[in-house]
């Protein structure tokens, strides 16, 4: 005789049975005899979105029959040059992908890109989408575990960039992201961890991978350094390098082991263009020593501000003064890609001013003087409270009051 | 005029017993002479103005004055932060901040109150040496070293518990570091831990307030009961061998004497005042319990035993170099009780020799602990 609770747990248990979905159970028998392509598969993203092994491959799946299961619309898509089309059909097709805010272009933009084209000429060493995102076990861009994820990419474009002899065929240079790695864009990436840094894609376009070419890599670059690029455009590097055809910012900073040139390195940055005692040379000069001036005028402040600070001062406008300068003096730098001493000038007389100011407020405010003073006054007390108690003592002592 | 303020003192008089009144002044060691209580408060400070000072009580042998006016000026200046310091996470750091800037010479009694702290936990380790130098801790004078030794360790103490008030990055990392010092000691450690609500953290929100508490309540009085202990002893007995028995060498008055005490105690707040003045105590940033200040190190007092800690983790087990700072601790005080060699003139220089291992090895640990920190 069941009791009321046992006979409720039966009721609960069928009304669970019920809400399994048919398909589960029944549905892709593909993984029984292919377990590995399975389990990669059960992971991706593509398995999230009822996205099944038929989708891309045809055939039967409910069928464990082998016969059954490879006929019909089965394809084995071990022809990796018919791989973007198929794709395409889904990822190229506006219904399907604006639920998940996807663009649909990528298929047209690869066509035009240097793998696409190749592709497209036969050539069956150039990647397709599978080389760089997977096949079965394809991820999110933005998810950690995908070869194509920001600190992934590097490598994975490496598979066939950094292949001497692959890259030999082509006459491309196969040290390009050693290189990349090597410089402060790879360095900020992959050892600092920021995700923001830029990677390949990033100056050399996603699926529309080709590399920019002079007089397109100020506007690359410009892309992150808007302030640098506007500098560069008003200047006179930009009309001279453009008619002589010297690659704009790649000159002075390299293009995949990227340099971050430093105030310290413009006085020799220049001389190796201009020659040693040249006007330019001059210039740089001039543009260093402005910036290394307001510098240490601010760096100056900071350190007395801080001393303010422990002794007790309010110095709290005074940081917020320094930050402000400090913005300037992070300005200058990009302004002097301008090749002219004015804007640079402008913005370290600012910072320069602010610094001084700074400090003559707290030299004000640190001054001891008056207490200084007063101690030597106290001590003139003292010396003569001494002077009278010493007096006392004696008389004391050769009064004889006391044997 | 005098006869005023003579009318005064007679209407007094009739009411209070002056005398024993001012004999309590004599019980912290401002006094050195022995009051006749039934006498009238003039007649028996007359009587003892005239009377010669035990040899003991005389110049230069001021130390134990020094810290009874030391102790009074801090309680003097404790007393007027207090009025504005706020010791609650908050606003204890910032009411600092008021103390220092706003108040009208907050500054000064900060700095008075910061460096005669520091000033009396050394001359209170100067007298100590003195009196293990000169042998003032065997019969009958056990209780003199005792007192003594335990009013060096609860000004410690105070001196711990202050220098957390603020908050600041260095008295906050500083009181950690001194509280791990403590927490390693067995029994003492776990419970001083417990009363000032530090949990693994060390320092809690409860901290600040406990501290507080303990630092102008409970170790004040402490303090000051110990010194009248200390100071009855030394009434008692006298200080030194041979001064004890009311043999009075030399023939000082005590009239003299007071002159002496006004020409140290004017010179000594003089040092304090520069000292105050030259060299101020930084004011620091606020600390962040979540970032660790590297390089800062115990208070200069607790190096020794922090240097021990350190150099001994990974070889002794922390329990074990805990129980050797106890036991180090505990023979301090004991110390009158373990010298029983005494009597055996052919071993009477284990004690010293001992003692000086410890001092050397005290100041090799302090620079160990400094250089570590």
């Amino acid at each position: 005789m069941m009791t009321r609770n046992q006979a409720w747990y039966v009721v609960l248990l069928v009304a669970l049975l019920m809400t399994v979905p048919e398909g589960v159970v029944a549905a892709e028998q593909c993984g029984v005899c292919h377990p590995e392509s399975r389990v990669a598969f059960a992971e991706s993203i593509h398995a999230l979105e009822q996205v099944t092994c038929t989708s891309c491959h045809g055939g039967d799946a409910a069928t464990q029959d082998v016969e059954r299961a490879h006929r019909g619309s089965f394809r084995s898509l071990r022809d990796r040059l018919a791989t973007p089309a198929i794709c395409a059909a889904c990822h190229s097709d506006l219904k399907q992908m604006s639920a998940y805010n996807l663009p649909v272009d990528q298929y047209a933009v690869y066509q035009t890109s240097q793998h696409g084209m190749a592709v497209a000429g036969g050539d069956p060493r150039a990647a397709v989408c599978i080389d760089c995102h997977g096949s079965h076990e394809i991820h999110a861009a933005d998810d950690p575990r995908s070869s194509v994820a920001a600190r992934n990419l590097p490598g994975t474009c490496a598979v066939c960039h950094s292949d001497e002899e692959l890259m030999g065929h082509y006459g491309l240079d196969s040290g390009v992201v050693a290189d990349y790695e090597a410089g402060i864009h790879g360095q900020s990436l992959l050892v600092a961890g920021n995700l923001a840094a830029p990677n390949c894609t990033s100056c050399h376009g996603v699926h529309g991978a080709t590399p920019p070419g002079v007089g397109d890599i100020d506007k690359v670059c410009g892309a992150c350094h808007v302030q640098t690029r506007r500098a560069f455009l008003d200047g006179a590097h930009y009309q001279g390098m453009t008619e002589a055809g010297i690659p704009e910012c790649e000159s002075c900073h390299s293009n995949h082991a990227i340099q971050r040139r430093d105030v310290d390195s413009i006085d020799t940055l220049c001389a190796d263009c201009h020659g040693d005692g040249s006007d330019q040379v001059l210039l740089g000069n001039k543009i260093h020593t402005l910036i290394e001036a307001a510098a240490a005028e601010v760096d100056k402040a900071e350190n007395l501000a801080l001393e303010g600070q422990r002794a007790a001062l309010d110095v709290e406008d005074h940081l917020g003064r320094i930050e402000e300068a400090r913005t300037y003096l992070t300005e200058a730098l990009p302004l002097a890609h301008a090749v002219s001493l004015e804007p640079v000038e402008q913005v370290t007389r600012r910072a320069r001013s602010i610094g001084e100011e700074v400090q003559h407020e707290i030299y004000a405010k640190l001054d001891r003087t008056e207490a200084h003073i007063g101690l030597v006054v106290f001590w003139f007390y003292v010396f003569m409270t001494l002077v009278i108690l010493f007096m006392l003592k004696r008389r004391m002592s050769s009064g004889g009051e006391v044997t | 005029m005098s006869r005023d303020k003579s009318r005064i003192l007679d209407w007094f008089s009739r009411r209070l017993n002056l005398t024993e009144i001012f004999s309590l002044l004599t019980s912290y060691g401002l006094f050195y002479a022995e009051l006749d209580t039934r006498k009238h408060l003039r007649e028996a400070l007359d009587e003892a103005l005239e009377r010669p000072v035990v040899s003991y009580g005389r110049w230069p042998r001021v130390l134990g004055l020094i810290v009874v006016v030391l102790i009074a000026l801090e309680i003097l200046t404790g007393a007027l932060l207090g009025l504005y310091f706020l010791p609650t996470p908050q606003t204890a750091h910032a009411s600092l901040g008021t103390i220092l800037r706003d108040v009208n010479f907050g500054w000064f009694v900060h700095q008075i109150h910061f460096w005669g702290a520091q000033l009396l936990i050394a001359v209170l380790i100067v007298r100590i040496l003195r009196f293990f130098i000169q042998g003032v801790y065997r019969p009958p004078r056990e209780l003199v070293w005792v007192f003594a030794a335990l009013l060096l360790l609860v000004c410690f103490h105070l001196d711990l518990t202050g220098r957390a008030l603020p908050l600041t990055e260095t008295a906050y990392w500083s009181s950690v570091r001194a509280l791990e010092v403590v927490k390693a000691v067995p029994v003492y450690g776990a419970f001083m831990i417990f009363l000032t609500g530090g949990g693994e953290l060390f320092v809690t929100d409860l901290t600040l307030l406990r501290f507080y508490v303990l630092h102008v309540a409970l170790f004040p009085a402490l303090a000051v009961t110990l010194i009248y202990l200390h100071f009855s002893t030394i009434r008692r007995i006298g200080l030194t061998e041979g001064a004890g028995d009311k043999k009075r060498v030399g023939r000082a008055a005590l009239r003299n004497h007071l002159v002496n005490l006004a020409i140290i105690l004017t010179i000594l707040f003089a040092f304090l005042v520069t000292l105050a003045v030259l060299t101020p105590l930084p004011f620091q940033r606020e600390a962040d319990p979540y970032a660790t200040v590297p390089g800062v190190g115990p208070p200069w007092y607790l190096l020794a035993p922090f240097g021990f800690l350190e150099l001994t983790s990974g070889v002794l087990p922390q329990w074990l170099a805990g129980l050797v700072l106890f036991l180090a601790f505990s023979a301090f005080l004991v110390l009158p009780f373990l010298d029983r060699f005494r009597v055996d003139t052919r071993r009477r220089w284990v004690v010293p020799a001992i003692a000086i291992a410890v001092v050397v090895a005290w100041v090799v640990l302090t620079i160990y602990g400094a250089r570590v920190a």
